[in-house]
């Protein structure tokens, strides 16, 4: 398949180092290349929509990007938000920006391979509306099934959407997430919508992640709290109130600052008349599987 | 035995040292002594990339290979240069190692070589690559493993003087081959990194198995190019361990404390386990045992008091079997027993009347 489709690629920046911005980008336009190379992608785009309370870039410092961008025939755009709008609504402002025929959402700082855009536009077609990289050197666990890789939902680390599609079910849920389960929502909805969510091994991205020497993962107080607020909302949106009784019991025997205060926001939501309309009622889509969203495969 | 922390030069400079300082050596002797280990600790002043990456392949498995390089393309620390050692690769997979190389960025791909090398053991490549390495240390990556972000930042942030073996922690995860959704030749992650390996290394403990893959060292160029080692070509296999080994021995090793790799344990499919029969590997590992027991070898500080722990660990466990074997412990505990038995059988009759007595309070209330 050669269509040589529009792209736009969309990165939300929250005070990341500016050359850790440059080297993905540099990346990035250079896995652009070959998919216009390859006839996968025509013009294209990189919509970078700056969060932070200091603005990352300046023009100096954004230079070499823009060098790297222009370089493949890409346009660099940098917006400077002013507010952290968080992950959904960052990504909604940038989508708003273009009328690209296909949208690759990226982790600011996540260096894709040199193939990765030519494999995940080759899949992204029909009714594929949604592919997603595989994560290096830490792969995420969910299952995929062999051979199609059809999965319960894809992360937005690097994921390739269809304009279309992202259209079609109003993009992310802003209103609802802030900064984690957005793609988990965006998945579900769509698959709602009779689309199918893939996983594309082949397409590989490396998200620069680390591990103890224990093998462990610690996550911050921010991710903890973004993570539980998001748990009880995504079990409320998707028609799961024995979910949500038992995920805020949970997190009440818990007690730890972040937690608590997830539970706090999600009954200010109740009592305020905030929370989002309930879909799947009849559970189609929604896997609530141990504290995960789909299977895992370990 | 974890050797002492802090150690900036190499066993072997220690201990010309130690025999160039004692209070009534011959002072020539000593001078001499002193002249070689300046030699050996003089800076090098070379212009060098901190790290040169040996990374061979075959070119079989095209989608690790590429996962290589894109965890190479992707390190914090860039000051290294890589070098491809495609190995027996057939025209086919040759072509695709260069397909893959033509696709990198420029400017990764210009700290990156291939050098072809025809023939030989598993060790030819390799040797071929130190002679090409201009880094100060070299690694070894196969193309089928993964590195985190910051293997070679953590490698810089460890390294002294240059003269010693640096060594970082390692995962283990699983795949088993599998065909992906456009036809690739690819694989499913069927663990999550799991760090079964020591986290310091213990040098006793290596001369019994190899506990660290190949990524997990750094090994500095003296090693190759001032004590003029090399992998040894007639090795089938366990050229890994003959290298680390013989090294360790020779400079000393410093522990990085980081976890910087992951090591893909394949089940099912093509590995050098199953490439290589039992023999292989019997005999490999009685060349490198062979090797080292032949040669006289310098212990780093701190092996004195693990030699020891060991050498009466022994001595205790067969003087425990020789017990039990025989009679001389048998008999003893049964003296013992015979001379406590009317004591025990007292105390059981005493407490049986307490009980007694108690119920009959309880029934008579």
């Amino acid at each position: 398949m050669a269509d040589g489709r529009s792209l736009a690629v969309q990165s939300v920046l929250y005070g990341n180092p500016a050359d850790d911005i440059v080297r993905a980008g540099v990346a990035l336009a250079n896995s652009v290349k070959w998919a216009r190379a390859d006839g996968f992608v025509s013009e294209w785009v990189l919509h970078l929509g700056d969060c932070s309370p200091e603005p990352v870039f300046d023009d100096a410092s954004i230079a070499p990007l823009r060098e790297a961008v222009e370089a493949h025939a890409g346009v660099l755009e940098y917006t400077v938000f002013g507010a952290n709008l968080g992950s959904a609504a960052g990504h909604n402002t940038l989508a708003a920006q273009s009328r690209s025929d296909l949208v690759l959402i990226l982790n600011p700082d996540a260096q894709v391979s040199p193939d990765t855009v030519s494999v995940l536009a080759a899949r992204v077609s029909g009714r594929i509306a949604l592919a997603e990289a595989r994560q290096v050197p830490l792969e995420h666990p969910k299952d995929f099934r062999k051979y199609d890789g059809d999965t319960s939902w894809a992360s937005t680390a690097c994921a390739l959407t269809t304009r279309e599609a992202f259209d079609a079910v109003a993009g992310f849920d802003s209103e609802t997430f802030f900064l984690y389960c957005d793609d988990v929502d965006y998945s579900w909805r769509l698959r709602l919508a009779g689309y199918r969510v893939v996983y594309e091994p082949a397409a590989a991205v490396f998200h620069d992640k680390r591990l103890t020497l224990t093998g462990d993962w610690p996550a911050s107080s921010a991710e903890i709290y973004y993570s539980a607020e998001a748990a009880i909302l995504l079990a409320y949106k998707y028609s799961r109130p024995d979910l949500v009784r038992s995920i805020v019991a949970q997190y009440r025997a818990e007690g730890s600052e972040p937690v608590m205060r997830a539970v706090a926001e999600y009954e200010s939501r109740r009592i305020g008349d905030r929370l989002p309309a309930q879909l799947d009622p009849e559970h189609k889509v929604g896997q609530f599987i141990n504290g995960n969203y789909a299977v895992h495969r370990f | 035995m974890t050797e002492t922390s802090g150690q900036q030069q190499s066993t072997f400079v220690g201990l010309l040292d130690i025999v160039a300082g004692r209070r009534k050596v011959d002072p020539e002797l000593a001078a001499r002594l002193t002249a070689v280990s300046q030699y050996l600790n003089q800076p090098d002043e070379a212009d060098r990339p901190f790290l040169t990456v040996l990374l061979r392949t075959q070119g079989r498995r095209a989608e690790p290979f590429k996962d290589a390089l894109l965890c190479l393309a992707a390190q914090t620390d860039e000051d290294f240069e890589v070098i491809v050692l495609e190995h027996d690769a057939i025209p086919e997979d040759a072509r695709d190692v260069r397909r893959v190389l033509e696709r990198l960025p420029e400017r990764f791909a210009a700290r990156v070589q291939l050098a072809e090398v025809n023939g030989g053991t598993r060790a030819k490549p390799l040797n071929v690559g130190v002679e090409l390495a201009r880094g100060r240390y070299i690694a070894v990556y196969d193309d089928d493993d993964l590195l985190f972000g910051n293997w070679v930042e953590e490698f810089k942030r460890t390294a002294g003087s240059g003269n010693r073996l640096l060594r970082a922690v390692v995962a283990n995860q699983s795949v088993r081959p599998e065909m992906w959704p456009q036809d690739q030749d690819g694989f499913r992650t069927t663990s999550w990194p799991r760090p079964e390996y020591p986290d310091h290394f213990d040098l006793l403990q290596h001369l019994l198995v190899n506990f660290s893959p190949f990524m997990s060292w750094a090994f500095p160029r003296a090693l190759f190019h001032t004590y003029g080692l090399r992998f040894d070509e007639e090795l089938q296999v366990c050229e890994d361990w003959d290298v680390i080994l013989r090294g360790s021995l020779l400079c000393g090793v410093d522990d990085v404390a980081a976890l910087t790799s992951i090591y893909r344990r394949w089940e099912g499919g093509e590995s050098s386990y199953t490439r290589h029969s039992s023999i292989d590997w019997r005999e490999s590992e009685q060349r490198v045992i062979d090797r080292i027991n032949e040669s006289s070898i310098t212990m780093p500080p701190g092996a004195m008091e693990s030699m020891r722990r060991m050498v009466l660990y022994n001595t205790a466990l067969d003087n425990y079997r020789f017990m039990f074997n025989g009679t001389s412990l048998r008999r003893p505990l049964n003296h013992l027993w015979d001379a406590a038995r009317p004591g025990v059988k007292l105390a059981v009759k005493v407490r049986n009347r307490i009980r007694r007595l108690r119920r009959r309070r309880r029934d008579v209330q």
